[in-house]
C-alpha cells in the first residue's frame, strides 16, 4: 500500500510538470504579503484583502488578464519573483536602488514617508533617541533607515512582520517604532493603537511605492499602461477613498 | 476564548497538518526501512549510503531541510527542465516539498529505530528461513518484518509525535497548516495569546488521539507476548 501511495505521489508530481499551454487571456500571478494592513491583509474569511489587492484586481481588469493573487512572506518575496513563482509583486514595496538592481519597477502607485510611533504618554522624541529600543520591520526602508541613521545610537530591533513590531510596541518591549506612515495611520485608528501616536515630523525620503516585476519583463509596460488608465478613469480614486480620507498618490 | 471568526481557518489548518503528518509518515517509514536494511546489509556500499543518509540528515536542523528542499528542489527541477527547452515555472507545491523534507527527516531517525529492532531478531531465525529455501526478500517480508514492527513501535510512535509538531516548520514555506493560520489570525486580530493557545490545544488534541492510537497498536502488536491476565 505504501508503494502504491508512493507511485501515485510520483504521478502527481509528474502531472504538475505539464503546463497548460493556453495563449488566450494572459495569466498573471501576483504576490502580496498579507500582513500589512490596510494595504494587504488576510481577514477571517481567509482571503487576501486590502488596497494593494484592490489595485491588483483593478489593473488586471484593465489589462483583461486572468490574475491569481497569492500570499508570500516578505523575506522570500523577491526570491520568489526571481524563481518565477509569480510574475509581479504588489505588496507596498518601495522603489529603492538596491531592489532596482535585481527587479524592474513600474511607475509608482502611491507615495510614502516614514514616521516614529510611540505611546501617547511617553516623551519620546526623534531628536533624543540615545539608548532607546526602537523597532521596525526587517528588509524594509524603515528598517534600513533605522540601521543606517540610528544604528549606533539606539538598540535596533527588527521583526519579520510589521504586525510583530506593533505587538512589541503595544506590550512595552519597545520605546518606539519606525514605520511607513500610512499603515501606522491605520493602526493608530484600531483598538490596540489608541494609546499611541505619531512623534515628531514625518521623515520625508521621497519614497515611492511601485510594482516589482522581473528584469526586462514586458509585463512592466502593460502594467504602466493599465495604471495610467485607472488613474485617469477614477478607479484609483475610488479605491483610495475606501481606505484613506486623503489621496495617497 | 473568542476566535473572532478565525475558527474555521484553524480547523482547515489542522486538517492540512494531519494530512501532512500522515503522508510524511507513510513515505518516511519507507525511507526508514530502506535505510535500516542498508545499514545492516553485508554490502559495504549500501552500509556507506545508509550511514551517510543518517549522518547528514540528522546533522541538520529540520527547518534547514525544509527550506533547502523547497528552494533547492524547484531550482534543480527547473534547471533540468530548461535543458530540455522548457523555461516556464514548475510548480513545486509547499505540500509536496513539506512531505519530502519531513519524510526524509523522519526516515533518518526511523532508520536508527528500525536498525535496533532488526538487530533484536535472533540470527537463528534468518538462518532457519534460508535453510527452508526462502530468498532474502521472502525472509525479510515473512519472518523479520512482522517482528520488527512490534519492537520498533514505541520508538516510531515517539517519532510520529515529533513529526506531528514538526509540521509547524512547513509554515515557513507558505503551506496553510495550523501554525500559519494561527499566525495569520494573530496578525489580523493582534491577539497572540488567544490564537497560539488555541493552536496549542489543537496540537494537544491531535497528539492525544495519536497516543491513544499508539496504545492500541502496541497492545495489538504485543498480543502474543502478554502474560495471562486474570
Amino acid at each position: 500500500m505504501n508503494l502504491k501511495h508512493a507511485l501515485a505521489g510520483m504521478a502527481v508530481v509528474a502531472a504538475t510538470l505539464t503546463a497548460p499551454f493556453s495563449m488566450a487571456a494572459d495569466k498573471i500571478r501576483i504576490a502580496t504579503e498579507g500582513a500589512y494592513a490596510p494595504f494587504n491583509f488576510i481577514d477571517e474569511s481567509g482571503e487576501l484583502k486590502g488596497f494593494d489587492v484592490d489595485i491588483a484586481k483593478a489593473l488586471c481588469e484593465e489589462m483583461k488578464a486572468d490574475c491569481t493573487i497569492v500570499a508570500q512572506d516578505w523575506d522570500g518575496i523577491i526570491p520568489g519573483l526571481m524563481a518565477r513563482k509569480y510574475d509581479a509583486i504588489i505588496a507596498s514595496m518601495s522603489i529603492t536602488p538596491e531592489r532596482s538592481r535585481v527587479v524592474d519597477f513600474t511607475d509608482p502607485y502611491y507615495s510614502n514617508s516614514l514616521i516614529f510611533v510611540a505611546p501617547k504618554k511617553s516623551k519620546f522624541s526623534p531628536e533624543k533617541v540615545e539608548g532607546k529600543a526602537i523597532g521596525a520591520q526587517r528588509a524594509t526602508i524603515a528598517g534600513q533607515y533605522l540601521e543606517d541613521n540610528l544604528g549606533d545610537k539606539v538598540s535596533v530591533k527588527l521583526y519579520d512582520t510589521q504586525d510583530n513590531a506593533y505587538l512589541d510596541l503595544a506590550s512595552g518591549r519597545l520605546d518606539a517604532i519606525v514605520s511607513d506612515q500610512l499603515p501606522a495611520y491605520d493602526w493608530l485608528r484600531s483598538d490596540e493603537g489608541q494609546a499611541f501616536e505619531f512623534k515628531g515630523e514625518k521623515v520625508d525620503i521621497d519614497d515611492k511605492i511601485g510594482i516589482a516585476v522581473r528584469k526586462n519583463d514586458k509585463l512592466r509596460q502593460k502594467m504602466n499602461k493599465a495604471l495610467k488608465a485607472i488613474l485617469e478613469n477614477g478607479t484609483y480614486d475610488r479605491i483610495n477613498a475606501k481606505y484613506f480620507p486623503f489621496s495617497i498618490y | 476564548m473568542d476566535l473572532q471568526g478565525f475558527g474555521h481557518l484553524l480547523i482547515s489548518g489542522a486538517w492540512v497538518t494531519l494530512q501532512l503528518a500522515l503522508c510524511s509518515l507513510a513515505v518516511g517509514l519507507i525511507f526508514g526501512l530502506l535505510g535500516a536494511s542498508a545499514k545492516v546489509s553485508s554490502s559495504r556500499i549500501l552500509r556507506a549510503i545508509g550511514n551517510g543518509y543518517t549522518l547528514f540528515v540528522r546533522g541538520m536542523p529540520e527547518l534547514l531541510l525544509v527550506l533547502t528542499i523547497f528552494f533547492g528542489a524547484s531550482a534543480v527541477l527547473m534547471g533540468i527542465a530548461s535543458q530540455f527547452g522548457y523555461d516556464e515555472y514548475i510548480e513545486l507545491s509547499p505540500f509536496v516539498a513539506g512531505v519530502t523534507a519531513l519524510s526524509i527527516a523522519f526516515g533518518a531517525y526511523a532508520t536508527e529505530v528500525f536498525r535496533s529492532a532488526l538487530q533484536e531478531i535472533p540470527k537463528g531465525q534468518k538462518e532457519a528461513a534460508v535453510a527452508l529455501g526462502m530468498t532474502q526478500f521472502q525472509t525479510f517480508k515473512r519472518v523479520t518484518l512482522p517482528q520488527v514492527w512490534r519492537i520498533a513501535l514505541p520508538g516510531l510512535g515517539n517519532l510520529f509525535l515529533v513529526l506531528l509538531k514538526d509540521t509547524a516548520l512547513v509554515s515557513v514555506i507558505g503551506l496553510n497548516e495550523l501554525m500559519r493560520q494561527a499566525a495569520v489570525a494573530v496578525g489580523y486580530t493582534k491577539e497572540p495569546f488567544t490564537f497560539y493557545l488555541a493552536a496549542a490545544c489543537v496540537y494537544l488534541l491531535l497528539t492525544s488521539i495519536s497516543m491513544a492510537g499508539l496504545y492500541y497498536l502496541e497492545r495489538f502488536a504485543n498480543r502474543g507476548y502478554q502474560g495471562a491476565r486474570s
